[in-house]
């Protein structure tokens, strides 16, 4: 019988805060003959962020639409106006633009099948006071996360 | 900080970074204008006052820190000072500490014993039960002040001074002792309690975790000092209950640490003769997290391996990790062994202050520091310190089945016969 | 009532220059009595190297105030000099003028006073957890002016820094060391990011912010130095600052994905805030005047500035609170014009009155 649990690191108490990818549920584990495999043997990697790393950024600084990524500052304007993220918790599209400058891969990762939910409405190319078109923002990430098959 | 006060810029150009008008470096003040914990530390201090003024008024005795107790003076957080007790020390031992590191306290009493000094290992000690308290929220500020009290009271009997080995108990009699002070309610609410048992309130003045005991004594077990510790690296982790709850009332040094981190323990390790290493995550916790252990033990345990060891290892040439209170040494010591299970290299043995005092003044590894009981491997630290472990484990063989056998009785510390008597009908 | 009396302006920065100057070209005699050996304030001697938010050089705004004073024959100064005490009252005070190298005191009579005494800047010594005289390569925004103006900027070792932070309102808008906002800081590291960037085109910049505060038309700067500098900016504080012995690791949370943060950076900036110096503080107590809970200096009337607490006492500038140049060179023009005022109120005939 396999020692792991359904889901991953289903016993951990608080386990709603924490990421899929940061628990390390080992199926067999030993040490000088005890057995340390499935709960006994759980890691949980922290969450703390290490680097900022602006690769994918530049990428979509360099896409037609997304070239005004570096304009944003973060007021959440498109957020506020996006028909998508009233229905969705998990869309924003600010959060969104926020992750990909910064360049936190573990955030993206979480999130990399919620970005094209947008309905390129353009309600946030509407009202954002900055110009950074985040609709076309949307567009560019997809397009930059699909060429890394991430 | 005088080599950073110039920056070259060419050849033949300094430009000068800090020059006119540099304020003298004061910690008291930036801690005195700090909100700490319970507030400001004007509060803590009026707590003080009133404790003295509720002493005049007869409504509670005080347990001073007299003469006959040889106290030495420090200075704590909040600048006050603080006296601390040398002798005829009643030891408030700790829950854990037994159990799980048997050493810790073994090798305390075995470093008295050496330099003389009387204490009373008493039986009639019960636990804080803030184990309950900060573990799960059970218990509540009248059954903790209650139980507080009663252990001070025994002290007071015997007429020993309380020293508490305990990070946790020290940082809840902390705070239950505010509240009694500042809490009519709750002083009366005791006082009933405590009388069903035939006690009284005695409030201590002072309350002193056996690191600030060792910190006062480092000279002198320094004096005493059996192994040349000068190689040897340590990283100390303080003990979040001993200087977070609380923090007006623990002991900082102006030539320790800068005097922005308590002086105990770092103290004792230089004194000894051994480098301390400073490492990224200093402030953390060990891991123990209190309620984590119990509840989030995979959390509890990582984030001792990741936050702490790791980074210690990795980052410095540390050959051990001292520390002062029995969750830290626990979870730092014994996390290590899944990790190591899965294949992370990084190790490093964890000791308390006591043990690497006692090992360095000679304590048998074994009998006195019971080092078998600790996980993480030991055996390059007692290289480095010159201690012979190999013959001192044949030893301790022989010592074990001679008891086996009958032979012989276990070793028990005894410390010095007492000077104080203790208090008649009380 | 003596109007012919001089009147004493006691700080030379922007604020009490503009009104020597003002003074003196309206033909009124003038002793400014500064504390340091050059005039100038806080501009000078920190060495900025622009001034926000137009980056005109300092000495394009403060030269000719300079200049004009110590060529003025109507404007005497003292350097090196503080005022000990002041007695009487409006039209006539006597003062006592300490001279801090041959301590020799003169006593003089004026008719009124402007203080504009200025701030300092917060010691980031006191709030340990940057490590500032501590940690190399942990400098103050002040510090950073006077690199910048050499055109070069290194850390300790000589070495360009690649990775840079600000830290903005170190010292500010915290319990524990200054509860206000200085004001100009924000505009100050921003104007000093664009620099830097010119200066280091290939280092990467990250703007540790609370909120930004880029007052009226200081906001161009703010985005200026995001769309055409690429200028990061990280919502959140700092808690720690560890130097590993190459690099400063930087503590904090970046609060807009509720994460805590631990990344390298070569050189940290801290935007250390304005706080009432000892000159301020010597000047209150010397001509007894009242300051506010800050130690600030306090104002007769709130939102009127040059009235102080006494008749004939006038302040200006950075002493008051905490405010920008163009905004200290104002309240000196303000307080000059007060003083004008007043010595032709005092010049009529008493039943005129
Ligand atoms: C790093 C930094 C950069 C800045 N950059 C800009 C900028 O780019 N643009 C901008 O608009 N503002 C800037 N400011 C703000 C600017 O420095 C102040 O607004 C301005 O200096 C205030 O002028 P002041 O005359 O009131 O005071 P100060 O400049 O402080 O001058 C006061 C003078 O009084 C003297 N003094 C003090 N006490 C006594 C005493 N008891 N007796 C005699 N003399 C005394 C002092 O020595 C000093 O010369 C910056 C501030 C900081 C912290
Ligand atoms: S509205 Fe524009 S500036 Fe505001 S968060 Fe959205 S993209 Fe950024
Ligand atoms: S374009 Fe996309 S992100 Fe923008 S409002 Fe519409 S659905 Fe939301």
């Amino acid at each position: 019988m396999s020692k792991k649990s359904k889901k991953k690191g289903a016993f951990i108490i608080e386990r709603e805060y924490i990421d899929d990818q940061r628990i390390i549920e080992p199926e067999h584990l030993k040490l000088e003959e005890v057995d340390m495999s499935g709960r006994w043997g759980v890691l949980v990697l922290p969450r703390t962020i290490e680097e900022f790393n602006h690769s994918l950024y530049e990428e979509i600084k360099n896409h037609p639409r997304g070239r005004n990524i570096h304009k944003c500052w973060q007021c959440g304007n498109c957020t506020a106006a996006c028909p998508v993220a009233e229905e969705n918790p998990l869309f924003n599209p600010r959060y969104f633009i926020h992750i990909v400058k910064m360049g936190y891969k573990l955030e993206l990762e979480k999130f990399k099948d919620y970005i094209y939910l947008c309905g390129s409405c353009g309600r946030c190319s509407e009202v954002c006071p900055k110009g950074v078109d985040p609709s076309g923002v949307m567009e560019a990430i997809g397009t930059v996360l699909r060429r890394y098959k991430l | 900080m005088s080599d950073m006060n110039t920056v070259k810029i060419s050849d033949k150009e300094e430009l000068e970074i800090k020059t006119e008008q540099a304020k003298l470096f004061e910690r008291s003040m930036f801690a005195a204008k700090s909100h700490l914990s319970y507030g400001t530390v004007e509060e803590y201090l009026k707590m003080l006052r009133k404790m003295r003024e509720l002493e005049k008024q007869g409504e509670i005795e005080v347990f001073h820190v007299t003469d006959e107790f040889e106290p030495v003076t420090v200075k704590t957080l909040s600048g006050r000072e603080k006296k601390i007790p040398t002798i005829e020390l009643w030891q408030h031992k700790s829950c854990g500490q037994c159990g799980h590191i048997p050493g810790y306290v073994t090798a305390l009493y075995w470093i008295m014993s050496n330099l003389g000094i009387p204490y009373v290992d008493d039986t009639n000690q019960t636990s804080c039960t803030a184990w309950n308290y900060y573990g799960s929220g059970t218990s509540n500020p009248v059954a903790l002040t209650a139980v507080f009290l009663r252990n001070m009271h025994v002290a007071w009997e015997k007429n020993a001074y309380p020293l508490i080995h305990c990070g946790t108990s020290y940082g809840d009699y902390k705070e239950v002792r505010f509240l009694l002070v500042m809490n009519r309610d709750i002083r009366e609410k005791v006082r009933a309690i405590l009388k069903k048992i035939d006690r009284d309130v005695v409030v201590p003045e002072e309350l002193v975790h056996y690191s600030e005991w060792l910190h006062v004594m480092r000279d002198k077990i320094a004096e005493r000092r059996k192994y040349d510790v000068s190689g040897v690296t340590v990283a100390v982790h303080a003990a979040c209950h001993t200087y977070k709850l609380m923090p007006e009332d623990y002991t900082y040094s102006e030539d320790i640490l800068d005097g922005i981190r308590p002086a105990p323990t770092t103290s004792v390790a230089l004194a000894l003769g051994a480098k301390v290493a400073d490492y990224r995550n200093w402030y953390d916790c060990c891991g123990f997290g209190f309620r984590h252990i119990l509840t989030e033990r995979e959390i509890s345990r990582s984030f001792a391996y990741f936050r702490k060891v790791q980074p210690i290892v990795k980052e410095t040439k540390a050959d051990v990790i001292i520390t002062h209170d029995t969750g830290c040494v626990t979870t730092l010591d014994k996390s290590q062994v899944v990790p190591l299970a899965h294949g992370y290299k990084e190790t490093i043995p964890v000791l308390s202050d006591s043990q690497f005092a006692a090992l360095a003044m000679g304590a048998h590894p074994f009998i006195v520091c019971q080092l078998h009981w600790h996980i993480a491997d030991w055996r390059n630290l007692l290289n480095k310190m010159g201690i012979d472990w190999e013959r001192y484990k044949q030893d301790y063989k022989r010592y074990i089945e001679e008891i086996k056998k009958g032979l012989r009785k276990p070793d028990f510390i005894k410390p010095p016969s007492r000077r104080l008597p203790p208090r008649k009908n009380s | 009532m003596r109007t012919e009396n001089p009147v004493l302006i006691i700080g030379g920065g922007p604020a009490g220059l503009r009104a020597a100057v003002d003074l003196s070209e309206m033909g009124i005699e003038v002793i400014l009595v500064e504390k340091r050996n050059e005039l100038g304030g806080a501009p000078v001697r920190w060495k900025y190297k622009t001034l926000a938010p137009m980056m005109r050089p300092t000495e394009e705004v403060m030269n000719p105030l300079i200049e004009h004073v110590e060529k003025s024959e109507l404007v005497k100064v003292y350097k090196n000099s503080i005022v000990e005490e002041a007695k009487g009252n409006a039209g006539n005070f006597v003062i006592r003028i300490k001279n801090g190298l041959d301590n020799r005191v003169e006593s003089l009579n004026v008719s009124a006073i402007i203080v504009a005494t200025g701030f300092e800047h917060f010691d980031a010594r006191i709030d340990p957890r940057y490590g500032y005289g501590k940690n190399p390569n942990v400098i103050g925004i002040h510090e950073l002016e006077a690199m910048l103006k050499s055109g070069r900027v290194v850390k300790h070792d000589g070495q360009p820094p690649e990775r840079i932070a600000f830290i903005f309102c170190v010292g500010s808008r915290d319990r524990a060391t200054n509860p206000w906002c200085c004001t100009v800081c924000c505009g100050v590291s921003i104007k000093q990011a664009i620099e830097l960037k010119e200066i280091l085109p290939d280092s990467q910049i990250y703007m540790i912010y609370m909120d930004v505060r880029t007052f009226g038309l200081w906001e161009k700067l703010y985005w200026k130095s995001m769309e055409e500098y690429g200028i990061n900016y990280i919502r959140g504080r700092v808690s720690e600052i560890y130097y590993t012995g190459e690099k400063l690791l930087v503590k904090g949370e970046d609060t807009l994905v509720r994460g805590p943060f631990e990344v390298l950076f070569d050189m940290v900036v801290l935007a250390v805030g304005m706080e009432p110096g000892q000159g301020t503080k010597q000047v209150a107590k010397a001509l007894d005047l009242a300051i506010n809970e800050f130690g600030f200096l306090e104002p007769k009337h709130p939102n009127i500035h040059h009235d102080s607490s006494k008749e004939g006492i006038f302040l200006a500038g950075a002493c008051v609170a905490p405010m920008s140049v163009e905004e200290a060179i104002a309240e000196g023009s303000a307080a000059a014009m007060q003083v004008v005022k007043l010595l032709h109120r005092l010049a009529k005939p008493i039943e005129a009155r």
